[in-house]
C-alpha cells in the first residue's frame, strides 16, 4: 500500500503544474460550498434563534381607521385600542393564547430629580419587552411580574437619562425620582444605544392614564398553531371579536393593524428553506464541477500516459493494477485538494462570523465537524468515480498500441 | 521440451483490406539458444515477436511457451506469464522517463509484490551485473543510449525469465555501442538464458547462433 502511494506521488510530482491546477479546481469547488454552505446555515441560525427568543409566537395589534361604512358608522372613524379589550380577546380566542401583553404611553410624562429633569414620556410595558426589545441591562434589572401585578411605581431608564438625572448611571438604580406628581424608583438601566424609552410597569402606566384610557399596542402569544392556515384564521378571528367591540367591519383591514409574526415566521421560514437548498446546489455544483475537473485532467494524463502504460503492461502489470493507480490518483487529487479547500472554507467562515459578531442577520456561520465526515465520503467516492472512466479508457489500450504509442 | 513451441501460427490484420501478416508459422526454439528473427520491414517479424511475447493475439494454431498453452488467455493471466516468462528488450528501450535507472529495473517486482527495500537490492544487483552501478539514480534522460538499453535488459533480466525477447535492440545506437549491447547478450546466452532477438540488421543476425528468415509472413531457409 505505502508502495502504492509512493508510486502515485512519483506521478503526481512528475506533473506538478497539472495537479496544482486540478488541484486548485477541487479546492475552490470545496472552499465554495463550505462558505456558501456556512454562510446560509448562519442566516438560518441566526433566524432559528429568533423564534427561539419568541419573536414568531405572536400577533400584534395597533389601531387604525376605519376604510368602510359600518353599522350607521361613516368610514374615516379613528379605532383606538384599549386595556379593557385584552381580556375579551383573552376570554374568547383563550384555546390559542398562551397570554396577552401590551404597551400603553403617557407621552407628555416628565421625570425629574431635585437637580435635573428629562422629558420621553412614560412607556408602559410588560416583562416579555426586556427580550423582544433586547434590553441590555447595565445595572439592577428589568420590569417584573410581581411590579405588573401590584402595578408599582419603579423605572428603567436609559444610561445616558441616568446620568442626566443622577450624574452617574451606576448609582441610579434604588434612587426615587417623580414623575406625573407620583414618587418613582428607578429599578434598573440599561444600556442599549439610540433608545432613552423611559419603561414602567404596564399597570402603573395604565392606572395613571385612567379607565378607558387608550392603550398604543396588543401583543397576542399565540399557541397551538402549526400552519399558515390556522395563523391566517386566528388573525381574522382577533378582527372579528374586535369589529365587534368597537364597531367595525370584520374585513375592514384598515380599522385595526395586524402584525401577524407567526405567519410571517411560517412564510420567511420557508423562504429560507428555499435559499438554503438553493445554496446547497450552486455549492455542490461548483464542486461537481471540480470533480469534473479532475475526470478531465485524468483523461488526459491517462492520454498522455498511454505509452508508458503499455511499457508497465508489458513488463506484468495486471489490468487491476493499472485501475487502481489511476482511480487512486485521482482520489488523492481529489481527497488532498478537498480537505485544503475545506479548511480554508473553514477559516473564511471563522472571518465572517467575526466580521459579523454581534450581527442578527448571521449567526455562527460554520460547519460543524460531523460535516467533515461526509465531505471525506463523498471526496473519496466523487474522485474515484472521476477516475473511473478514465482508468477503464486506459484498460481499453491494447499494450501493444500503448507500447507502438511515442 | 523446446521453451517455444509454434505450430500452423496464422496472423491475419482485418480491415479493409485484410492482411495475412502472418502464414502458417511452425518454429520451435530450445532453451539456451540465442536466435535472431530477420526480415525485411512488413515482414511480420514485429508480430511474430509480440505473439511471442504474449503482447499480441493469434487467429490460429497452437503457441507453447514453456509448456503452457498461450492461447485465449484472460489479460491477468497473460500480464503474470509475461512478467514471470518474459524479458523485453525494446529498440526505443522503453524506460520511465521520471524514474531513476534503479527504480525501472525494479519495476516488474513491483507488479510481483516484491518488497521496496528488496527489489532495489535485486535492482542494484542487476546494475552492477551490466556494469552500470554508478549510474543507478540517474534518470533515463541523464543516460547514453547504451546505458539506457543496459537499463532495459537490467530490467528484463530481474524476474528472471524463461526467455529474453528483444526487438531491435541496436536499432537506437551506433555501431560500437550495438557491439557492445550484442556482446551482453551473448553473454548473457553463455551464461544459459534463451533469447529471441528481431532485427533486420545483418550484423546482429551474424552473431547469433540461428537464424529465421520471414519473407512476406512465411519462414523460408531454415536449417
Amino acid at each position: 500500500m505505502t508502495d502504492l502511494l509512493r508510486e502515485i506521488l512519483q506521478t503526481l510530482r512528475n506533473n506538478k503544474l497539472r495537479t496544482g491546477l486540478t488541484g486548485f479546481a477541487v479546492a475552490w469547488g470545496i472552499l465554495m460550498l463550505v462558505v456558501l454552505v456556512g454562510m446560509s446555515k448562519g442566516v438560518l441560525t441566526s433566524f432559528e434563534s429568533n423564534a427561539a427568543e419568541g419573536t414568531s409566537d405572536n400577533v400584534n395589534i395597533w389601531g387604525g381607521n376605519t376604510s368602510m361604512p359600518y353599522q350607521g358608522y361613516k368610514e374615516n372613524r379613528r379605532i383606538r385600542l384599549k386595556a379593557s379589550d385584552i381580556d375579551v380577546l383573552e376570554s374568547e380566542l383563550g384555546d390559542r393564547m398562551t397570554g396577552a401583553t401590551a404597551t400603553v404611553s403617557i407621552d407628555t410624562a416628565v421625570i425629574s430629580t431635585p437637580s435635573d429633569y428629562i422629558t420621553g414620556g412614560l412607556y408602559g410595558v410588560f416583562p416579555e419587552m426586556e427580550k423582544t426589545g433586547r434590553m441590555k441591562l447595565a445595572h439592577g434589572r428589568f420590569i417584573n411580574r410581581r411590579d405588573i401585578d401590584e402595578a408599582r411605581r419603579v423605572l428603567v431608564i436609559s444610561e445616558s437619562n441616568a446620568k442626566i438625572l443622577f450624574g452617574d448611571a451606576e448609582k441610579a438604580v434604588g434612587r426615587p425620582v417623580k414623575s406625573m406628581q407620583l414618587a418613582f424608583i428607578v429599578v434598573g438601566v440599561y444600556s442599549n444605544e439610540g433608545n432613552t424609552t423611559n419603561y414602567a410597569p404596564f399597570t402603573t402606566v395604565n392606572a395613571i392614564k385612567g379607565d378607558g384610557g387608550y392603550i398604543n399596542q396588543i401583543r397576542l402569544n399565540v399557541s397551538n398553531l402549526s400552519t399558515e392556515e390556522e395563523g391566517l384564521e386566528f388573525e381574522k378571528d382577533v378582527r372579528a371579536t374586535m369589529g365587534r367591540i368597537h364597531q367595525f367591519n370584520p374585513d375592514d383591514e384598515s380599522a385595526i393593524w395586524i402584525w401577524n409574526q407567526f405567519v410571517n415566521h411560517l412564510t420567511m421560514g420557508g423562504a429560507f428553506r428555499i435559499l438554503n437548498m438553493a445554496i446547497w446546489i450552486i455549492g455542490l455544483f461548483t464542486m461537481l464541477s471540480g470533480i469534473i475537473g479532475v475526470s478531465n485532467i485524468m483523461f488526459v494524463s491517462v492520454r498522455e500516459r498511454t505509452h508508458e502504460i503499455g511499457i508497465r503492461r508489458a513488463i506484468g502489470a495486471k489490468p487491476r493494477n493499472i485501475l487502481v493507480q489511476i482511480i487512486l490518483e485521482s482520489v488523492f487529487i481529489t481527497a488532498l485538494f478537498g480537505y485544503i479547500g475545506i479548511f480554508l472554507g473553514i477559516l473564511a467562515n471563522e472571518g465572517i462570523a467575526a466580521a459579523f459578531s454581534g450581527s442578527d442577520f448571521i449567526k455562527d456561520p460554520t460547519v460543524d465537524l460531523r460535516l467533515a465526515l461526509y465531505v471525506t465520503i463523498v471526496l473519496i467516492v466523487s474522485g474515484a468515480l472521476a477516475g473511473l472512466f478514465p482508468a477503464l479508457r486506459a484498460l481499453k489500450i491494447k499494450p501493444v498500441e500503448a507500447l507502438r504509442d511515442e | 521440451m523446446p521453451i517455444i513451441d509454434l505450430k500452423d501460427i496464422n496472423k491475419t490484420y482485418q480491415g479493409a483490406v485484410p492482411l495475412h501478416v502472418l502464414k502458417d508459422i511452425n518454429l520451435e526454439i530450445e532453451r539456451g539458444e540465442l536466435v535472431s528473427i530477420m526480415g525485411s520491414s512488413g515482414s511480420g517479424k514485429s508480430t511474430l515477436l509480440n505473439i511471442l511475447g504474449i503482447l499480441d493475439t493469434y487467429d490460429t494454431g497452437e503457441y507453447h511457451l514453456g509448456g503452457v498453452l498461450i492461447k485465449n488467455l484472460s489479460e491477468n493471466r497473460a500480464a503474470e506469464l509475461r512478467n514471470r516468462m518474459i524479458g523485453f528488450v525494446f529498440q526505443s528501450f522503453n524506460l520511465i522517463s521520471y524514474k531513476n535507472a534503479v527504480e525501472n529495473v525494479a519495476l516488474p517486482l513491483f507488479y510481483q509484490g516484491v518488497s521496496r527495500k528488496k527489489r532495489n537490492r535485486l535492482a542494484m544487483e542487476q546494475l552492477e551485473r551490466l556494469g552500470l552501478a554508478d549510474r543507478a539514480h540517474h534518470l533515463p534522460g541523464e543516460l547514453s543510449g547504451g546505458q539506457k538499453q543496459r537499463v532495459a535488459i537490467a530490467r528484463s533480466l530481474i524476474t528472471n525469465p524463461s526467455i529474453i525477447l528483444a526487438d531491435e535492440p541496436t536499432g537506437a545506437l551506433d555501431s560500437k555501442t550495438s557491439h557492445d549491447v550484442m556482446q551482453i547478450f551473448r553473454q548473457l546466452n553463455a551464461e544459459g538464458m534463451t533469447i529471441v532477438i528481431v532485427t533486420h540488421d545483418p550484423g546482429v543476425g551474424e552473431q547469433t547462433n540461428r537464424i529465421i528468415r520471414l519473407v512476406d509472413g512465411q519462414i523460408i531457409d531454415r536449417p
